[in-house]
């Protein structure tokens, strides 16, 4: 539904923001103290639904900077890191000639999804300090480990949540048109999880971080599924005794229906 | 068609799970068994989580034998007070496979004992059945005749109850462990029980096969009901979509199957069952010999 609609707001957003920061400029430039605002993004929408049809969404962050964005000028980050969650990663050992989950790591607090990118790759643009600070890499994830200990299962759990596309360490880089407009797309799987998405958008001049901005981004479920699900969370003996009945009445039902036909 | 399964968190293909449905409802209905044992596997294969798996399954089962009983009751081949203490060892068994599940779910090891629940139920049973209706084949090649029932010393144990329908005077002791059994499977493996139930009652109970299949399947909608239920308040995993979607095409699968059973031999249905109960039982062990294509696999903590 917002899907639809989107190339036509897409381009009314952007050309606002085009101009914000067109305005921005010459207004910020005559307070000497004031640093110049020279960054300017937002987001295609700032809330995403999960239906019972969700197939999976993309955040599309797009903005303009008030110089050109290219080598020696500006450079634009994007970072959006979603609710923290916390897994197991389990490795499978062979016992007996079976395959069967052996030693488990606990990680708690990670982020359930995160994906970075970039107008040119981070370790060019940004210092290794730098890039630690802000955590600019998927090396840099504080990633808290508890259980068994050992790197492979570190090793194993960004392996693992970049192939279901949860974690993207720069995979596609942010598209520049016209010199100063970017725009950055950034897939969101059917799997992901409900709840606040934080997205930073950081521009670096001289490899430093000049401006930033943040926006958040809210994946809700609605609908049926946000119901069911709401439902068996909360009133887990309705839900059960709803489901029998539903299944029982299905069954009948499905039978009376065949029979005739 | 994409469809987000609200408990399992995760979008599937609709059409896959009506085919799915249709798939193992066709055989059910062509072997008079609930299929779970097809549907739970099937389902963990397309990447559904295990514990929603099961828990989904017992609800489906619980869905398809519904129609299964409505047909047998109206024929009268349905022996409620058999059914009734199969049921009260099938309550207990239950309750008590749900909280072995939940503990294996904390232990971290659902998907192995899953699937060794499979290999070992699924082969053994297989391969008796198997075993049993060539046996049946040969003898009736030979035209011997079998005998009609047989007496084991189990059947003399004390608190005995007659059984009408059944025609039985026996020990209560025997049918409340094999519904304690058939319910604990029922919990952990998310099936309705039928396939062990069926031959449980030929050849351990000695029922006449006349009352088996209706009375297997009164035993079968009250375990999964209770199963269901136990699953959607202790783990949580019941995913009613999902039991909707394989329903609509396992009620029609079911009506095609049973008009195309009536068609098969008795030893050879058993046969034939018997040969895909084994392979079911094949492909699992399969799966767990083969060096894994992942060494680290990631879950929800438990």
């Amino acid at each position: 539904m917002p899907r639809a609609l989107m190339p036509r707001a897409l381009l009314r957003r952007m050309r606002a923001a085009l101009a914000l920061a067109l305005l921005a400029a010459p207004a910020a430039a005559q307070p000497v103290t004031a640093p110049t605002p020279a960054l300017a993004a937002e987001l295609s929408v700032r809330r995403i639904e999960v239906t019972t049809a969700f197939t999976g969404a993309e955040i599309l962050v797009f903005g303009a900077t008030e110089r050109l964005i290219a080598p020696g000028g500006d450079e634009v980050v994007v970072l959006v890191s979603g609710p923290a969650t916390s897994l197991v990663v389990r490795q499978k050992v062979e016992v007996l000639g079976f395959w069967i989950n052996g030693p488990s790591a606990r990680f708690n607090r990670i982020p359930s999804y995160w994906a970075l990118a970039a107008t040119r790759p981070v370790t060019e643009i940004l210092p290794e300090a730098e890039r630690a600070e802000l955590r600019l890499g998927l090396d840099l994830l504080p990633l808290p480990q508890l259980g068994s200990q050992g790197p492979q299962f570190r090793a194993a759990l960004r392996e693992l949540k970049q192939h279901t596309g949860q974690w993207q360490d720069e995979a596609r880089p942010i598209e520049i048109s016209g010199g100063r407009l970017f725009h950055a797309r950034l897939p969101l799987p059917a799997t992901v999880a409900t709840g606040a998405y934080r997205v930073q958008v950081l521009m670096v001049r001289d490899r430093r971080v000049t401006a930033r901005q943040e926006l958040t981004l809210d994946v809700v479920r609605t609908g049926t599924a946000a119901n069911i699900a709401d439902i068996a969370r909360e009133r887990p003996v309705l839900y059960a005794l709803a489901s029998i009945l539903l299944a029982g009445t299905a069954g009948w039902l499905g039978s009376v229906l065949f029979r005739r036909g | 068609m994409q469809v987000y399964l609200p408990i399992a968190e995760m979008s599937v293909d609709a059409l896959l799970l009506l085919g799915i449905g249709f798939g193992v409802g066709w055989l059910s209905g062509l072997f008079g068994v609930g299929g779970g044992f097809l549907l739970t596997p099937l389902l963990i294969l397309i990447g559904i989580p295990a514990p929603v798996a099961v828990g989904s399954g017992a609800n489906q089962t619980l869905g398809a034998s519904v129609s299964g009983l409505i047909a047998q009751w109206r024929r009268g081949n349905v022996d409620v007070r058999m059914g009734s203490v199969l049921l009260v060892g099938g309550f207990i068994g239950s309750a008590a496979g749900v909280q072995l599940f939940a503990w294996l779910r904390r232990a971290g090891q659902v998907d192995l004992a899953v699937a060794i629940f499979y290999i070992v139920v699924l082969g053994t049973v297989g391969g008796l059945m198997v075993r049993e209706s060539l046996g049946a084949i040969l003898r009736r090649r030979r035209k011997k005749a079998a005998r009609l029932h047989e007496h084991f010393w189990i059947h003399g144990l004390p608190f005995k109850m007659r059984f009408r329908k059944s025609r039985l005077y026996i020990s209560v002791i025997p049918p409340l462990g094999i519904g304690f059994f058939i319910g604990v499977l029922s919990a952990v493996m998310g099936v309705g029980g039928g396939f062990m139930l069926v031959p449980a009652m030929i050849y351990l109970l000695g029922m006449p096969t006349s009352v088996v299949i209706g009375t297997s399947l009164f035993q079968v909608l009250f375990v999964t009901a209770n199963v269901t239920f136990l699953q959607a308040v202790q783990v949580g995993s019941v995913d009613i979509v999902l039991t909707l979607l394989l329903l609509v095409g396992g009620v029609a699968g079911a009506q095609f199957g049973a008009a195309m059973g009536t068609r098969l031999r008795g030893e050879e249905t058993r046969a034939l069952l018997g040969a895909l109960v084994l392979s079911v039982a094949g492909a699992l062990l399969w799966d767990m010999l083969r060096v894994p294509a992942q060494l680290f696999v990631i879950g929800p903590v438990p």
